[in-house]
């Protein structure tokens, strides 16, 4: 470090020759923002104990790996802070205002019913995100649509990586594909998605059409909504 | 004797802990790593949408639990009386309640459309199947947090709701299987205020801790990985 080096007054100063060259040591290969395109936040920054707290994240998560931008042309990459850290403050506060609301105008529907009661006859009707799978149990045997049928789902769910790097090659070869491509490009996979997504959705709505909606089910007689 | 610039002081300070754990290094690692341009997508951020859903549920818990009182007994019980209190005396209880309330409804749909990212672009591959199996059990862990939480306020349609779910739970076979489920959650011989103890504890105890521990194993996976390549 040159004397011209020390006299240099402002943020980051006061460390920079020093530390800059310990960091470009002991990095793990990534690529770091070049230090001169950096915000001016160094050490002596006022501003500086909000980015060691934000640091603080990463330190707990451990060392990153060897990570796809570490490969990618400087043109195709963007530093994290801020360039891709700014929405989510933005979107935090967007998803506060929007529940906040919510509460604000649909407190008719928070107000509860009365006090549970044994003796009472209820029909009970779960919330929507239960209500696809109250659908199910009517259409069959209530063992085989309860303890076979969602487990064996979030069963193939769970491995799912797996059937799909030891089926899909298997399948790719048969088809004579080259590769075997993510769901989003790949007609099996992605058609299974949105086949999963549309019964959940029928189902859905098929509840929430209510008690005289009823359909003629082969396995179980008459089936209505809920 | 001069007074030292708060700038100094603060230079001292960052010094000081430099010196015992590098600090400056991480926050160089960290806020200036380089991201793909593609991950600047809108979906890329349903996942730090949940993280912020969850933190906004953990918060709102932990005030609506300042109030709320897990007992079923009499008529009407404390836990309606208090959750009632909670929506209509309380400064702002209205607000918090229906905070929690709208932020679980939210979050399911966030997590159902993060996980549909994830498929639809093929993320779970290789090297990052473990997290997707991580986060599939983390959507389980948020269906129980739902199912656990619906009945906490003990009104009719709380109760009724919860007493069908124990029974189809209680009904798996063989019949000791079933029954001994049956009485794990319910906790006695019929759905009551042993019941709402249970749910209680897992809803407020159990879940969180299991859920911000798996929290904690997906953001190293992911900090470890980096981000996935684009579809």
């Amino acid at each position: 470090m040159s004397d011209k080096d020390q006299m240099k007054k402002g943020p980051g100063a006061a460390t920079a020759a020093t530390e800059i060259a310990v960091i470009e040591a002991e990095s793990h290969g990534h690529t770091l923002e070049p230090d001169y395109k950096r915000l001016p936040i160094g050490p002596d920054h006022i501003l500086y104990p909000v980015l060691v707290s934000l640091a603080l994240v990463p330190i707990l998560l451990g060392d990153a790996g060897h990570h796809l931008a570490d490969d990618m042309p400087e043109d195709e990459t963007h530093p994290f802070f801020p360039d891709h850290f700014w929405p989510y403050p933005i979107i935090a506060v967007l998803i506060l205002v929007v529940v906040g609301l919510l509460a604000f105008y649909e407190q008719k529907n928070l107000q509860l019913e009365v006090s549970a009661d044994p003796r009472t006859a209820n029909i009970p009707r779960p919330d929507w995100y239960f209500l696809f799978l109250f659908q199910l149990l009517k259409l069959g045997p209530e063992l085989i649509m309860f303890g076979v049928v969602p487990p064996a789902v979030v069963t193939v769910l769970l491995l799912f990586p797996f059937i799909d790097a030891i089926a899909g090659p298997r399948l790719a070869k048969r088809l004579r594909w080259k590769t075997w491509p993510v769901p989003g490009r790949n007609i099996y996979t992605g058609t299974a998605f949105v086949i999963g997504l549309g019964i959940v959705a029928l189902l859905e709505l098929w509840a929430l059409a209510g008690p005289l909606s009823c359909v003629p089910w082969p396995l179980t007689g008459l089936v209505c909504g809920a | 004797m001069a007074i030292p610039h708060p700038r100094d002081i603060q230079l001292a300070v960052v010094n000081w802990l430099d010196e015992r754990y590098p600090f400056t290094k991480a926050v160089d690692e960290s806020m200036y790593q380089r991201v793909p341009n593609f991950a600047n997508a809108f979906y890329y951020c349903f996942g730090g949408m949940v993280f912020i859903l969850i933190a906004i549920q953990l918060l709102t818990g932990v005030l609506l639990s300042l109030y709320y009182v897990p007992d079923a007994n009499g008529s009407p019980a404390a836990a309606y009386t208090s959750v009632n209190f909670i929506q209509n005396t309380v400064y702002l209880g209205w607000l918090i309640r229906g905070a929690h309330f709208w932020g679980a409804n939210l979050l399911i749909i966030m997590v159902l459309l993060h996980m549909a990212r994830v498929y639809w672009t093929g993320s779970y591959r290789a090297p990052r199947e473990l997290n997707w199996m991580v986060g599939v059990i983390m959507l389980l862990l948020v269906l129980a947090f739902s199912l656990t939480g619906y009945l906490l306020p003990w009104d009719t349609k709380a109760y009724f709701a919860t007493l069908v779910t124990i029974k189809l739970a209680g009904s798996l076979p063989p019949v000791q299987l079933g029954t001994f489920i049956k009485e794990i959650l319910q906790g006695g011989p019929v759905v009551g205020p042993s019941t709402l103890q249970r749910f209680f504890t897992v809803h407020v105890f159990l879940l969180p801790a299991l859920i911000v521990g798996l929290m904690y194993v997906h953001f190293r996976f992911i900090r470890a990985h980096g981000i996935s390549e684009p579809l």
